[in-house]
């Protein structure tokens, strides 16, 4: 579900703005760490994770406007080197503010431990973040597929063009979907962080699997991204039961094996 | 000329032109007296293991400004390059050291598999090479005359934790490991298994794991299922670290003990909490607490200096350094084959205790830590994590040396 929710933030970015947001990982680790100094700052858990998400949407949206929007008349290649850029600065910057050491981060204590299920004890935190991952999703997909800005910023990935002709800001519109990308993937930084803890090279490792996700599910495609998510993690959580040295290999063979057949992706157009 | 007649000038003169043939005919004579020796640290300051890069410097500085910067009324000039964590970019620049800046004693990198490949160049090269890590082929199959191994054998690892470990819990004889897949992972696996059989071992499992891996919830639920009674860890850095967190998430710590087999102590044991930490077992070629005067007072200076005590790296590279200068001292000479010379056979009580270079295979044979995590309330500061609860220096057994032939200059 992380994966999907992932992917589904960078396709939207992708989609909409027509870029690959290279700073997306960066987004995720950013999300993580602004949990950890929520939670020191506000002593609650539940209040930081509300909080960091919408700290990384703010940084976003600031991104968008002051680093991205100047950028649109140079060409997509100027974007694509700003968010590349984008991507050392941040990565840089999480060394400098909170150092080149990892650290963990435990789960609320009502999530610490696990559920005896008879056949396997499952991590408390680990289901709830199956749970929560799985409606964050069905809550952007619900936005985008029954609201009107979401209908607008599906629109947006299908012809910007015609969205800006029928009078809609277009500029709004990219600004909106880049901060709900971003929040996208600082909740599943933020969400992570009690599992894998934080260190400032968190964001690269989910870059790549984020950028397969987007091309097995097709680019700009949401739906896509979100079964992209789910076939990926399966993959790997089957593969490393009988051969656990290709639980990596594994993700990028299955995009390769997938985009033979249909270049396109899953569900693709363009 | 009132006092000087003409035989006086023309002694003066001959006295004066023969210098200055001595002077522009014998040029690498008077430029090796003011010579000053170049030391190079190829450390990984980008890529993976970038964390580690500066406190690698660290130690390095750190044991060279002891010396003031000289050795045998030498300057000693210190240069540093960036390995990347990667064979490529670290061959190159550390033969861009060599050709350039004439540096003929590299210390480093931080990455085995890197390792082997500047231990070729320093071979090529003709110049001294020392380094720290988990490969056991610079002082085995791929041993050669220019490079020595400063961290113990992964049989001297494998034996202290095994048989240290089995003392204190001889009942559980069922080992689940999970191996980091490399090198560095299949040799400390094949000696743990080795004397695992002394002690009647069962290993009900052996997981081995990509390098880089971050989702262990798989390994973990297979190490659970295999029911253990034990789960044995070789693997390092952020690896250990994130696999530590997941064992400790799906309940398997502190329940079951989890043994770090090779780990930084101080550098991966602060990444855990307490909670986390409970009932962990860790291998490690230093730990800041090691009793030796050396020890004492590198943790000391570097406490006052850096706030917190060295872990492994910063520890590694002060140690190298130092057995390098110690050659310098025994050779009397700073050239390359004099030193290695005076390494091979050299016995020092050092940074970590009695400390031996074995000449025929320059694997330094030395004590190996092994370390047991406090739980919170026995923590007496943020950093107590651990105490040492035994050392061991078993050498490689001759039947498993893959060192031949050291080989010639």
């Amino acid at each position: 579900m992380l994966y999907a929710l992932m992917g589904l933030g960078l396709s939207l970015i992708t989609g909409v703005l027509n870029i690959p947001n290279f700073a997306h990982g960066a987004l995720f680790a950013v999300g993580a760490y602004f949990l950890f100094s929520a939670i020191h700052a506000v002593g609650n858990f539940w209040l930081a994770l509300v909080l960091a998400p919408v700290g990384v949407a703010l940084l976003g949206l600031a991104i968008e406007y002051a680093g991205i929007r100047p950028l649109y008349a140079a060409g997509h290649d100027y974007q694509l080197l700003f968010t590349f850029g984008l991507s050392l600065i941040l990565g840089e910057g999480i060394i400098v503010v909170w150092g080149p050491i990892g650290f963990s981060q435990l789960p609320p204590s009502i999530l610490r431990g696990g559920l005896d299920l008879g056949f396997i004890f499952y991590p408390k935190y680990r289901l709830f973040v199956m749970v929560m991952a799985g409606l964050l999703v069905l809550s952007t997909w619900l936005f985008l597929e029954k609201t009107r800005y979401g209908a607008i910023m599906r629109a947006g990935i299908e012809n910007k063009e015609m969205v800006s002709l029928l009078g809609i800001d277009i500029h709004r519109l990219f600004t909106a979907a880049f901060a709900l990308g971003a929040y996208l993937a600082g909740i599943a930084g933020a969400l992570t962080a009690p599992i894998r803890g934080l260190s400032p090279s968190m964001g690269v490792d989910m870059l790549g699997i984020a950028f397969v996700v987007v091309a097995l599910g097709g680019l700009g495609n949401l739906l896509g991204a979100i079964a992209a998510g789910l076939i990926i993690g399966v993959a790997q959580a089957v593969v490393a039961l009988y051969w656990t040295e290709a639980s990596v290999a594994v993700i990028f063979a299955v995009m390769a094996a997938i985009l033979l057949v249909r270049p396109q992706g899953l569900f693709g157009i363009r | 000329m009132s006092d000087l007649n003409r035989r006086d000038v023309l002694k003066l003169g001959a006295v004066g032109a023969a210098g200055a043939v001595a002077g522009l005919g014998f040029p690498a004579v008077v430029r090796a007296q003011a010579k000053e020796v170049v030391m190079l640290g190829i450390w990984p300051f980008t890529g993976a293991f970038s964390d580690v890069g500066p406190i690698l410097d660290r130690g390095m500085k750190m044991a060279l400004e002891e010396r003031g910067m000289k050795i045998l009324g030498k300057p000693i000039k210190y240069v540093t390059r960036d390995s990347a964590t990667q064979a490529g970019a670290s061959t190159r620049r550390v033969e861009e050291a060599v050709d350039g800046e004439g540096a003929k004693f590299v210390i480093g990198p931080w990455s085995s598999g890197v390792a082997l490949a500047v231990s070729e160049v320093a071979k090529r090269k003709k110049v001294l090479h020392y380094f720290s890590g988990g490969t056991e082929d610079i002082s085995g199959a791929r041993c050669h005359r220019y490079s020595f191994q400063w961290a113990a054998s992964p049989y001297t690892a494998a034996k202290t934790v095994v048989d240290t470990f089995m003392k204190a819990n001889p009942k559980a004889k069922r080992w689940h490991l999970l191996v980091a897949d490399y090198a560095f992972g299949w040799s400390v696996e094949k000696y743990i298994k080795e004397v695992g059989k002394t002690h009647g071992l069962e290993f009900v499992g052996a997981d081995r794991h990509p390098l880089g891996e971050r989702e262990f919830s798989n390994y973990v639920t297979k190490a659970a299922g295999n029911k253990p009674d034990v789960v044995a860890m070789i693997n390092f850095g952020l690896d250990a670290v994130t696999a530590a967190r997941e064992i400790f998430n799906f309940g398997l710590t502190p329940k079951l003990p989890l043994i770090m087999t090779w780990s930084s102590g101080v550098e991966e044991l602060v990444q855990l909490t307490p909670e986390i930490r409970e009932n962990i077992w860790v291998g490690s070629n230093f730990y800041y607490t090691a009793d030796t005067p050396v020890a004492k007072e590198f943790v000391k200076s570097y406490q006052a200096k850096f706030g917190g005590p060295p872990g492994y790296a910063p520890s590694a590279a002060y140690g190298m350094t130092r057995m390098m200068l110690h050659g310098f001292d025994k050779a009397k000479s700073t050239e390359v084959p004099d030193v290695i010379k005076a390494l091979e056979g050299i016995e020092v009580n050092d940074l970590v205790g009695r400390m031996r270079v074995d000449a025929k295979t320059h694997q330094t044979l030395r004590p190996f830590f092994f370390m047991r995590c406090k739980s919170k309330s026995a923590m007496k500061n943020p950093m107590d994590f651990a105490d040492i609860i035994a050392t061991g220096d078993t050498p490689l057994p001759a039947e498993y040396a893959a060192c031949k032939d050291i080989g010639s200059f």
